[in-house]
């Protein structure tokens, strides 16, 4: 793993069977708008041991019609709503700030789940974002600073600790930079 | 159970910090073998059909 610099890391694991499905899913995505990965994707890309059933990606709001284009491209490669099937429902899901759910074939494991930036903390870690060059292409995730501090002070679940335990560790960042995000949480009504 | 609860955390942090010092301290082809036996696995599994598993089932009998 080598930080090429502030936004960029080179990663060159050989990349796992949900590497590949993420990479064939943001393939398709990146041509319709922006996104960021967030949560536990994010450890795991960096070598956490365990597993996961779905994979959290923010993106900024589609119109109905940019929603239309991508959800007939990703049909047409292969991928599923989880759920729901009604294109009307899924972009109203989305509008709500609702997630949805997309997956390989009939298969709803592993499962990318989908949401539109809703406020400054959605857009700070799509600003925030990092590249992250794989041997077989480019991902993009939100920083593991935002990643660990989201997850140490407001998810808190025994996952979430483990998960930011791992990355403040791999990635050495001090105890201070993750307490900076306090008020920011606060503000955005996460604390 | 509190203090059962603690020691097993206690535990499975110290794994995880053994792992992240294996990954800093070995290459990525490496590290991500390993893991990737752990999520491939756990992926081949959830993808198994009913039919599937029945077959494996009566198999393992």
């Amino acid at each position: 793993m080598k930080i090429i610099d502030e936004h960029t890391i080179q990663i060159d694991r050989d990349l796992s069977d949900l590497d590949l499905f993420v990479l064939e899913f943001v393939k398709i995505m990146e041509k319709y708008t922006p996104y960021t990965l967030v949560s536990g994707y994010v450890a795991l890309l960096f070598g956490r041991s365990r597993n996961t059933e779905d994979v959290d990606m923010f993106i900024t709001r589609l119109t109905k019609q940019q929603f239309h284009d991508f959800y007939a491209d990703i049909k047409n490669n292969g991928f599923k709503s989880v759920l729901v099937e009604s294109e009307e429902e899924l972009f109203s899901m989305l509008t709500d700030n609702l997630s949805v759910r997309f997956g390989k074939g009939e298969s709803p494991i592993p499962n990318m789940e989908v949401k539109f930036v809703r406020d400054y903390l959605d857009i700070l870690s799509l600003q925030s974002k990092m590249k992250v060059i794989t041997k077989q292409g480019n991902l993009y995730i939100s920083s593991p600073e935002l990643q660990v501090a989201y997850k140490k002070l407001v998810l808190m679940s025994p996952k979430d600790m483990e998960d930011a335990r791992h990355l403040q560790r791999l990635f050495e960042i001090p105890e201070e930079n993750i307490n900076k995000y306090q008020e920011l949480f606060r503000r955005y009504g996460r604390l | 159970m509190e203090d059962f609860r603690a020691t097993n955390q206690k535990q499975r942090d110290e794994f995880i910090d053994f792992w992240v010092d294996y990954v800093k301290t070995h290459s990525d082809e490496e590290w991500s073998r390993q893991q990737n036996m752990l999520i491939n696995s756990g992926l081949k599994s959830a993808r198994l059909s009913r039919e599937e598993i029945l077959k494996f089932r009566m198999t393992k009998a």
